[in-house]
């Protein structure tokens, strides 16, 4: 049967956001938007259907999957099909546009696209590929409201992050050398000896691909990027492109067998904690709250990093994390694009008393701030506190501790200001702003709740998907 | 005597030459013919090697080198500044250039020093070394300069390093010609789309403090 065969699947996986771009195009808006929406949707499937049938394997030397890019096709796909659902609310607001809605719908199935092929291919090389075609799709979308800053943001993005990756290219270029393969399947499964060529090229991977994650110091363009795009590219970027591209070094890093040679895992331990304390600090200072959403992400990047330094249970805290985040942050954002509508600011202290201008999307928001912080009951709670036991378990206390405290500061910021603008009283009288379906609201409350689910029980297919993921990254589940 | 053994390491050190001119250069004209020299240079080394080994991969990577780095480019980024071409300058570089040339000197003198302790011995090839050493160069343009289009050519430089460690030491690297093509296009998009963008909203081809994007 052909609704059996996984290759069926994966071949609908990457043609529905690929017809998507192309039909988007159609000169209908109607039209334009029902074929984006479309391919959302059906990419969805295609990626709930491979996490169904756990058919695992290669093909052709090119294409193959296993319980992690499983874990990654579900949370991309899902992103991508609500975030192209809340951008026909979103444009509706948007004047003196750069792209047209149809070009719009375009480049983001062309972003889809790229970040889903990624995920599906074995060889290094091609994956380089699909992360750098990611910057390719994914700049022009940022420029998409016309604004010198978005500009700059898009201009310091593009830059940036190829010059990261081309850090990640020279990496397998050397792996390549000391190997004489880029296949990661095959690599994973014969590991080569820890030479110092391959640890630099594991290093280099770090840094390179380092910076498209946003790791500290090399994360100066993702604030600026994450807060200039428009409120759904703003979703996809944190929720998924972030750990698209920690995916393609969590495939190198891989290539090592464990134990991961001491000096590489406290590199990336470092490259970690570092991030995460300073986006923590970072963010309490922002004053427009998008900008203080990405320096969670980036907090967020960072925790996953020191899990994926410490390996062992953290690892399976670092898949949780990465995927309950990714439903969470993508609905903060959807709230922040329908209070930058509804206030036509994003400046913090200019925005106050939403729980009566905007009740739907206050409620949405006082639920997505907690839940992409790591409160509990939230998936994220699970994630974060599976790193700290994780760094208890191998007797690095300190290390927990440091976790905490970004844990508990970035809490602190985001729900602090989040709070300040939702209950904060002002003296002028405000006029409520419409909510009305066409807000696309239900997307963001739809989100939070998965993210809620995945912090209070093990849902069937994704919850084994993520254990055997943290098996084959050489860790374990509790 | 094998003649490659003087073509390869004369041509890596006028490679080196260039990049050392560049980060001494604030006129941006003169700086977009010094990106488009290097790259004739890359093309020259892998139009050698392609005739020497036979390699057919090289040949191509030479003839997309010669049409898109040395012309297309160039041509697209000195249409950028065509009004004002003779005295286009980087505004902050100006007063620093001294500055410049000791920081890519010291950063190039430190990062042969590293590869000659790291990596070295897993190259033996003679000048394994330049192509890290350009890729170090070509991140300091980046990180160092502030017009957009002097940072374009620090974006070429970087993606000439690739190439050239790519021919030098990782020969049969699948998907090479693919790479090299994507770095292209990713090039073009961002000399021919995002450049205009910015010409079209700002007006200037500098970095600008923005209040947005501060914090």
């Amino acid at each position: 049967m052909m609704l059996f065969e996984p290759r069926t699947w994966l071949f609908v996986l990457l043609a529905a956001p690929m017809a998507a771009a192309v039909l988007s195009l159609i000169p209908n808006g109607t039209a334009s938007r029902a074929a984006a929406r479309a391919g959302g949707i059906v990419a969805f499937g295609a990626a709930t259907a491979l996490l169904v049938l756990q058919a695992h394997g290669e093909w052709g030397g090119v294409l193959g999957l296993d319980s992690l890019s499983d874990v990654f096709l579900f949370t991309v796909s899902a992103i991508y099909a609500t975030s192209v659902w809340y951008s026909s609310a979103y444009l509706r607001h948007v004047h003196n546009s750069y792209l047209s809605p149809q070009v719009y719908y375009a480049l983001m199935g062309a972003f889809a696209l790229a970040m889903l092929a990624s995920l599906v291919v074995v060889d290094l090389g091609l994956m380089w590929i699909g992360i750098e075609a990611t910057t390719v799709a994914s700049a022009l979308l940022i420029v998409l409201e016309r604004k010198p800053s978005s500009v700059e943001a898009a201009w310091r993005y593009t830059l940036i992050a190829s010059a990261g990756l081309t850090i990640a290219l020279f990496a397998l270029l050397l792996l390549y050398v000391s190997t004489g393969t880029l296949n990661a399947f095959a690599l994973a499964a014969s590991p080569p000896a820890p030479t110092l060529l391959v640890q630099m090229a594991v290093a280099l991977a770090l840094v390179g691909y380092g910076t498209k994650v946003g790791l500290f110091p090399m994360h100066s363009w993702l604030p600026d990027a994450h807060s200039e795009a428009p409120s759904p590219v703003s979703a996809l970027f944190s929720g998924v492109l972030l750990p698209t591209a920690l995916y393609a070094f969590l495939r190198v890093y891989r290539v090592l067998a464990t134990p991961v040679p001491a000096d590489l895992s406290d590199l990336a331990l470092a490259f970690g904690l570092l991030t995460a304390l300073v986006a923590a600090f970072l963010l309490q200072r922002q004053r427009t709250f998008k900008r203080m959403f990405a320096y969670s992400s980036m907090e967020v990047m960072g925790l996953a990093v020191v899990g994926i330094s410490l390996g062992g249970v953290a690892l399976y805290g670092v898949l949780i994390l990465l995927v309950s985040h990714a439903f969470a942050k993508s609905a903060a954002f959807y709230c922040s694009g329908n209070v930058l509508r509804g206030t036509g600011t994003t400046r913090i202290d200019a925005v106050h008393d939403l729980r009566h201008r905007m009740p739907w999307t206050s409620g949405a928001w006082v639920l997505a701030a907690p839940a992409v912080t790591g409160a509990p009951p939230f998936g994220t709670f699970v994630g974060e506190l599976l790193i700290v036991v994780g760094a208890v378990a191998v007797g690095e206390d300190w290390v927990a501790v440091l976790v905490v405290i970004a844990v508990l500061l970035a809490f602190l910021g985001v729900n602090a200001q989040v709070g300040g603008m939702v209950f904060g009283a002002t003296e002028d009288s405000v006029a409520a702003v419409g909510e009305g379906a066409e807000s696309g609201i239900s997307i963001a409350y739809l989100n939070v709740a998965v993210a809620l689910v995945l912090g209070v029980v093990s849902l069937p297919y994704l919850t084994p998907a993520l254990r055997a993921a943290t098996v084959l990254l050489g860790g374990h589940a509790p | 005597m094998d003649p490659s053994v003087d073509v390869v390491p004369l041509l890596g050190v006028g490679i080196l030459l260039t990049a050392l001119y560049l980060q001494s250069e604030s006129f941006v004209d003169p700086l977009v013919s010094g990106i488009a020299l290097q790259s004739a240079l890359i093309a020259v080394l892998l139009g050698w090697l392609a005739w020497t080994e036979h390699d057919l991969d090289f040949a191509v990577i030479a003839v997309l080198a010669v049409g898109i780095r040395v012309f297309l480019i160039p041509y697209v980024l000195r249409r950028q500044i065509r009004a004002f071409r003779w005295r286009a300058r980087e505004l902050r570089a100006s007063s620093r250039v001294t500055g410049h040339v000791l920081a890519a000197v010291t950063v190039a003198v430190i990062a042969w020093f590293v590869f000659q302790q790291a990596l070295a011995p897993s190259f033996p090839e003679l000048g394994g070394a330049l192509p890290f050493v350009l890729l170090v160069q070509g991140l300091l343009m980046l990180a160092t300069r502030s017009n957009t289009i002097v940072q374009v050519t620090g974006y070429l430089e970087e993606e000439n390093a690739i190439v050239y460690a790519g021919a030098l030491f990782a020969h049969g690297f699948p998907l090479f010609i693919e790479v090299v093509i994507f770095l292209d296009v990713l090039g073009v998009v961002l000399v021919g789309v995002i450049l205009s963008i910015q010409r079209d909203v700002t007006g200037t081809p500098e970095e600008r403090p923005l209040e947005e994007l501060t914090g």
